[in-house]
């Protein structure tokens, strides 16, 4: 009785402890490459050419989907508020709502989710492609260490362009809003306008951007570590691609929770 | 030029080298034969310094490799052109730039026209002229293979590893390929060692043979005395048997 009451209890220990076990390896993993990533930036030693291909593979390519995202981001907060504001004729407050909710929370999370999708798992697969067909190890025969010539240029340029994407993303969920203020809540372009400067500060800008660009910094890490640790050919890559996106959503609502608490 | 004194290494938990030991001498010729997952292609890597074992030493032109730090195995990797299994082109680069790259890497004072020009004429030589702007996935099984020759020979490197250089080819251009490694051989007095999985066209092109199986040596020696090895392994797969140990 006592033995099987002791195997039970091992048995949910065991249950229990590999999955937890797991997520402290990538966790560690993700901490590892993170040092290794801030040992190549002080003093910066990595490739400049690398970095600029990034920046344009990740960023320029990236503005439209940013841009239809951004657009339609803006506009669905009006709707959802528009049968209050008609309500109870609180036009004046759409403006308000709309920069507030956009610059400190919407933009930066949904862009963030965005990119993850879009920049995040495309980094995935490429470094885990590059995993399997040997292109790492034939970098570090040349006594190339990858993580300088491959993964600090994507995390730079990650970084770097989500949060000049945020940016742009604000701008454009802002005009939608206006827009779709004026179409469908009856609120005159100038009084958003009112509405939006007399309330909205720098600092809820700022407020968004930081968290952008904390973002663009999990996103990154989280990509090239599932990337870099592909194990076991395309089926591995798929994996890893699907678990890069996942840890990115992660990383992005929790951080999200600290940073709301933690910034001004 | 390379030695390897009771070489143990471990990946993953799983012992895939035992008690390895294998002594290269410059200039020689070498075949790695074995099943699949012998560990041949880990033995190679280990020899450039990819992967670290756990117990024994490794020597390279007197250098003791195991030890070393990753920033110092410079040099030795210096040494060392290598193809691997899977070519390992790099696919954000045009062909002639991933010729290049060992080149550019060694001597950055190079201009981008030389450069060119010492990877289009290491192309010609491995039957590729007119590649040179095409990308690596522009490419078929074969001719990714040369262009992984050519950059494995492009710096005329002490010590020649190719992991695989025929798999996948007909017998006319694995011949091809033969004579071309031959010829790079004779000319530079280079050390080779060649992993094949096609034994006949290996065993004419190399001096020695080491055979591999679950990570352990069960030949080593010149190639004629394979036949006479008495390993039932051995016996086995040199001749292609459908019954034995395999
Ligand atoms: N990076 C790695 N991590 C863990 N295990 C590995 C790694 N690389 C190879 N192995 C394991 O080492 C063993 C030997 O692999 P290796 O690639 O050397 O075989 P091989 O002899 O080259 O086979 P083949 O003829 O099929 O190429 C295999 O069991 C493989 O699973
Ligand atoms: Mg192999």
């Amino acid at each position: 009785m006592a033995g099987r009451v002791a195997t039970s209890f091992g048995n949910l220990f065991a249950a229990v402890g590999a999955p937890v076990l797991a997520l402290c390896a990538e966790v560690g993993g993700i901490l590892t490459l993170l040092f290794r990533v801030l040992w190549c930036l002080v003093p910066p030693r990595f490739d400049l050419d690398e970095t600029w291909r990034n920046l344009h593979k990740m960023g320029v390519k990236s503005v439209p989907i940013i841009v239809l995202t951004a657009f339609f981001t803006g506009g669905i907060m009006v709707i959802q508020a528009a049968v209050f504001v008609k309500k109870f004729g609180a036009t004046s407050l759409v403006g308000w709502g709309a920069g507030y909710a956009v610059f400190r929370e919407v933009g930066p999370m949904l862009l963030g989710l965005m990119f993850s999708g879009r920049v995040g798992s495309n980094n995935t697969a490429e470094l885990g492609t590059m995993v399997v067909t040997e292109q790492i190890d034939g970098l570090r025969a040349l006594s190339i260490d990858p993580v300088r010539y491959l993964l600090v240029p994507r995390v730079l340029s990650m970084i770097v362009m989500l949060f000049l994407l945020t940016i742009l993303g604000d701008v454009v969920a802002i005009l939608g809003a206006a827009l779709f203020g004026t179409v469908l809540a009856d609120v005159s372009l100038a009084s958003f306008w009112v509405s939006f400067s007399q309330n909205v500060h720098v600092a809820d800008v700022v407020h968004g951007l930081i968290k952008a660009a904390v973002f663009g910094f999990i996103v990154a890490l989280t990509s090239c570590h599932f990337g870099i640790t592909v194990k076991g050919g395309a089926v591995g890559v798929g994996r890893a691609v699907n678990n890069a996106v996942v840890a990115a959503a992660l990383g992005i609502v929790l951080s999200d929770y600290l940073l709301t608490y933690a910034l001004p | 030029m390379i030695r390897c004194a009771s070489l143990s290494l471990t990946l993953s938990h799983r012992p895939v080298l035992h008690e390895l030991s294998w002594d290269l001498a410059a200039g020689s010729v070498w075949g790695i034969i074995g099943p699949p997952a012998s560990g041949k292609s880990v033995l190679v890597k280990t020899l450039c310094g990819l992967f670290t074992p756990q117990r024994g030493t490794l020597h390279v032109d007197g250098v003791e490799m195991t030890r070393l730090p990753e920033p110092a195995r410079v040099d030795v990797r210096r040494k060392m052109g290598m193809l691997f299994q899977n070519n390992a082109l790099f696919d954000f680069l045009r062909v002639w730039e991933n010729v290049a790259f060992p080149l550019a890497r060694q001597d950055p004072e190079l201009s981008r026209e030389e450069l060119a020009a010492r990877a289009g004429e290491r192309l010609r030589a491995v039957g590729l002229a007119g590649s040179e702007e095409k990308w690596p996935s522009e490419l078929s099984g074969g001719m990714k293979k040369r262009v992984g020759i050519a950059r494995a020979t492009i710096c005329n490197a002490p010590v020649l590893i190719y992991d695989e250089p025929t798999a996948g080819l007909d017998p006319v251009t694995t011949s091809k390929i033969y004579d071309l490694l031959t010829d790079l051989r004779t000319r530079h007095a280079s050390t080779v060692i060649a992993i094949s999985s096609d034994i006949p066209a290996l065993r004419r092109f190399v001096e020695n043979v080491l055979f591999l199986h679950q990570g352990r040596v069960l030949y080593r020696g010149p190639e004629a005395g394979l036949e006479a090895c008495e390993d039932p392994v051995v016996y086995q797969f040199i001749r292609g048997l459908g019954e034995g140990p395999l």
